[in-house]
C-alpha cells in the first residue's frame, strides 16, 4: 500500500496548492446549486411531481450535487493530459499498477473535495433549514452507497481517460461523459421523472449509481431491501468496470504513440 | 546471457492520413485512412551488464522509440525484448524496479511539489529504506549539487536544475539499467560537464547505461560502444574506437617553421602524406594516415628541413565520422 498512499498524499498536497482555484470553483458551484434549488422550488411549490415534493427534492438535489462534485477535480484532466501529451511514458515505468495508481491519486483529490462538500452542506442547512435523517438501516446503506460512488465515478473518468490513447484529445470525450452522466445519473432530475423507457434503461446502467442511488436511499423512496439491491448493483458495476478497464488498458497501451522524446 | 536483449524488435505506428485543407478534413471524417510508419525495423541488440552504450542517429531515426520499447513503455509490433529475463511491457512492475529512465524533454517531478517531496514520493513508490535513501541523496548532492534545489517547486526550476533533479529522480532507486534519452539537451556547458562526470562514475560502478544524444561529446565521454540507427535499422554496432580506426584514419599536423621551407621539398620527404600550404610560407599542414606513420615520424621528417616553432595535431572527430555515416558516405557494417 505504501506506494499508493504516497501518490494519494502527493495529489492532496498538489490540490492544496491550488487553494484559490479551488475556492473560486466552490463559489461557482454555490451559484449552480442556488439556480437548481430555485427552479425546483418553483416547480414544487405546494405540489408534487412524480411523487417528489420539495421536502424530498431538497436533500435529493443536495446529494446529487455532492456526488457531481466529488471525483471531478483535476485528477482526471491530469491523467488525460499526460496521455495526450506523452508524459504517460513516465507513469508506465513506475513500479505501480497503472489503474490502481490513478485511483490512489483520485482519492487524494477527494480529501480536498470532501472539505468543500462539508462547507456546502453547512451553508444549505443554515439557509434552507434542517434536513430529516432517514432511519438507521437506510442511513447505513446510504453511507455505503456514497462510499461506492467514489470508485464508480473514478471508473467513468478512468475509462474516458483511456479513450485518449485512441483519440489524442480529451475535450470531446469529457463533454460526452459529463452530459451522459448528468442525465442518466439522475443528478439534476430524478430518473423517475424521465420518459419511462429512458428511466428503466437508466436504472440498470452504471450511471444511476453515482447520484440516484444514494439520493433515493437518503430520502427513503426505497425500503431497506430495495436499497440493499441498489447498493449491490453499484458494487456489481464497480467490479465489471474495474475488470473491463483492465482489458481496455491492455489495448490502450498498444495504441500509445509518443512523438519526440 | 546479456542483460538487455532485443531480437527482431519492430514497432509500426499507424498515423491518420489527413489531406490538407477543409476538403481533406471532411474526407477524413468519412473515410479514415492510415499510413503505417515503421519506426523501428527488426532491431537486434544485446547489452551486457555494466556496458555503456551510446545510441545515436538523426532525428526521427527511431532512437526514442527503441528506448521506449526496451523500457516497456511501448508494446512491440513484432520481435521480443528481455531485460534480465523479464519482458518489460508484460511485467511492468518487476521491470520498473530494475530500470531508471530519463527523458530529457519531459520531467517526472511533481509540478506542484518541492523537489524533496517528489523524491520522497519516489522513495515510497520504490520502497527504499531510509538509510539507503539518505545515502543516495547525499551522493546526488555531492555530484549534482542537489541540496540547493530540494526546496524549490518542480515548476519553478530552471532547465539545468530540472535536469539535475530529474537525474536524481531516475536513479534514486539504484536501477541496474539506465536509459537516458538526451540527458544534456539545452544545458549549459558547466552543467553538461557535471552530468557527464556523474554518468561516468555511474558507469564505473557497474550500472548499465544506454544513452541517446545528439551531443557527441556526451557519447565520447561516457560510452565505449556505439550503436548507430537510421531509418529504424541499426547501421553500425561496435566499439567507438573501432569506428574511429576504420573511418577516421586521417590526422592533420599543423606546423610553423622558423625559416621558409619549399613545399615540394617537404612533400618529397613525406611519401604517402599530403602537404598543403598554410596562410604564410612558414606554415603548412600535413595530412597523413595514422596507421601508416606516427606524428613523431612526421615531426622528425619536418625537423630535417627547418627548426619547428610550433605544431599541433587535429584528431579525427567522432562527429565527423558519425556525420559521414548518416549521410551514407561511409557504409558501416
Amino acid at each position: 500500500m505504501r506506494p499508493y498512499l504516497a501518490l494519494t498524499r502527493a495529489m492532496l498536497r498538489s490540490a492544496l496548492r491550488y487553494r484559490i482555484t479551488f475556492l473560486m470553483g466552490m463559489f461557482g458551484m454555490f451559484f449552480q446549486l442556488i439556480a437548481l434549488f430555485a427552479v425546483w422550488r418553483v416547480l414544487l411549490d405546494e405540489r408534487e411531481i412524480g411523487g417528489f415534493g420539495w421536502a424530498e427534492m431538497r436533500p435529493y438535489l443536495l446529494i446529487g450535487f455532492t456526488c457531481g462534485m466529488i471525483v471531478s477535480s483535476f485528477t482526471d484532466w491530469r491523467m488525460a493530459y499526460r496521455i495526450v501529451e506523452g508524459t504517460v511514458s513516465l507513469d508506465l515505468v513506475k513500479p505501480v499498477d497503472y489503474q490502481f495508481a490513478r485511483f490512489a491519486e483520485i482519492v487524494g483529490g477527494i480529501a480536498a473535495e470532501v472539505g468543500v462538500a462539508v462547507v456546502l452542506w453547512a451553508g444549505v442547512l443554515v439557509f434552507t433549514g434542517p434536513i430529516a435523517l432517514p432511519p438507521p438501516e437506510l442511513l447505513a446503506l446510504f453511507a455505503l452507497s456514497m462510499l461506492l460512488v467514489v470508485p464508480l465515478k473514478f471508473l467513468f473518468s478512468y475509462v474516458a481517460g483511456l479513450g485518449c490513447f485512441w483519440t489524442h484529445h480529451y475535450n470531446g470525450i469529457r463533454w460526452t461523459q459529463q452530459a451522459v452522466v448528468a442525465v442518466l445519473s439522475g443528478m439534476m432530475i430524478p430518473l423517475a421523472l424521465l420518459p419511462s423507457w429512458l428511466a428503466t434503461t437508466a436504472a440498470w446502467l452504471p450511471f444511476a449509481g453515482v447520484a440516484s442511488t444514494p439520493g433515493l436511499i437518503f430520502i427513503g423512496r426505497v425500503d431497506a431491501a430495495e436499497a440493499a439491491r441498489l447498493v449491490a448493483v453499484q458494487a456489481f458495476w464497480i467490479v465489471v468496470l474495474w475488470l473491463g478497464a483492465r482489458l481496455a488498458f491492455r489495448g490502450a497501451v498498444k495504441q500509445l504513440t509518443v512523438h519526440g522524446g | 546471457m546479456a542483460l538487455v536483449e532485443a531480437r527482431g524488435l519492430t514497432k509500426v505506428f499507424r498515423r491518420p492520413d489527413k489531406a490538407p485543407g477543409l476538403k481533406g478534413a471532411l474526407r477524413q471524417l468519412v473515410v479514415r485512412r492510415f499510413t503505417e510508419k515503421v519506426a523501428v525495423d527488426h532491431v537486434d541488440l544485446a547489452i551486457d551488464a555494466g556496458e555503456a552504450v551510446a545510441y545515436v542517429g538523426p532525428n526521427g531515426a527511431g532512437k526514442s522509440t527503441t528506448v521506449k520499447l526496451l523500457s516497456g513503455i511501448l508494446v512491440p509490433t513484432a520481435g521480443e525484448v528481455r531485460v534480465g529475463g523479464v519482458e518489460p511491457h508484460r511485467d511492468r512492475i518487476a521491470n520498473a524496479h530494475r530500470i531508471g529512465v530519463l527523458f530529457g524533454q519531459r520531467t517526472q517531478l511533481w509540478w506542484d511539489l518541492p523537489v524533496a517531496d517528489s523524491l520522497d514520493v519516489l522513495r515510497d513508490m520504490y520502497g527504499i529504506d531510509r538509510a539507503t535513501y539518505t545515502r543516495r541523496l547525499k551522493r546526488f548532492d555531492e555530484v549534482l549539487e542537489l541540496g540547493e534545489i530540494l526546496p524549490s517547486l518542480g515548476r519553478r526550476l530552471s532547465l539545468g536544475q530540472r535536469m539535475r533533479a530529474d537525474l536524481a529522480a531516475a536513479l534514486i532507486h539504484g536501477p541496474e539499467v539506465v536509459y537516458l534519452d538526451e540527458p544534456t539537451i539545452g544545458l549549459d556547458i558547466a552543467v553538461k560537464d557535471r552530468v557527464r562526470g556523474f554518468l561516468r562514475s555511474l558507469r564505473d560502478e557497474g550500472t548499465t547505461i544506454m544513452l541517446t544524444s545528439h551531443d557527441l561529446r556526451d557519447i565520447e565521454d561516457v560510452c565505449r560502444r556505439l550503436v548507430i540507427i537510421d531509418g529504424g535499422r541499426i547501421i553500425f554496432d561496435g566499439a567507438l574506437t573501432a569506428l574511429k580506426d576504420e573511418f577516421a584514419r586521417e590526422r592533420i599536423l599543423h606546423v610553423e617553421t622558423a625559416a621558409d621551407v619549399p613545399l615540394a621539398a617537404v612533400q618529397a620527404s613525406l611519401a604517402g602524406a599530403t602537404v598543403t600550404a598554410g596562410d604564410s610560407p612558414r606554415r603548412f599542414s600535413v595530412r597523413f594516415n595514422r596507421f601508416a606513420m606516427t606524428a613523431g615520424q612526421v615531426v622528425a621528417a619536418l625537423a630535417g628541413h627547418a627548426e619547428l616553432v610550433d605544431f599541433h595535431v587535429d584528431e579525427p572527430s567522432i562527429e565527423d565520422v558519425v556525420r559521414r555515416v548518416y549521410s551514407g558516405e561511409l557504409m558501416a557494417r
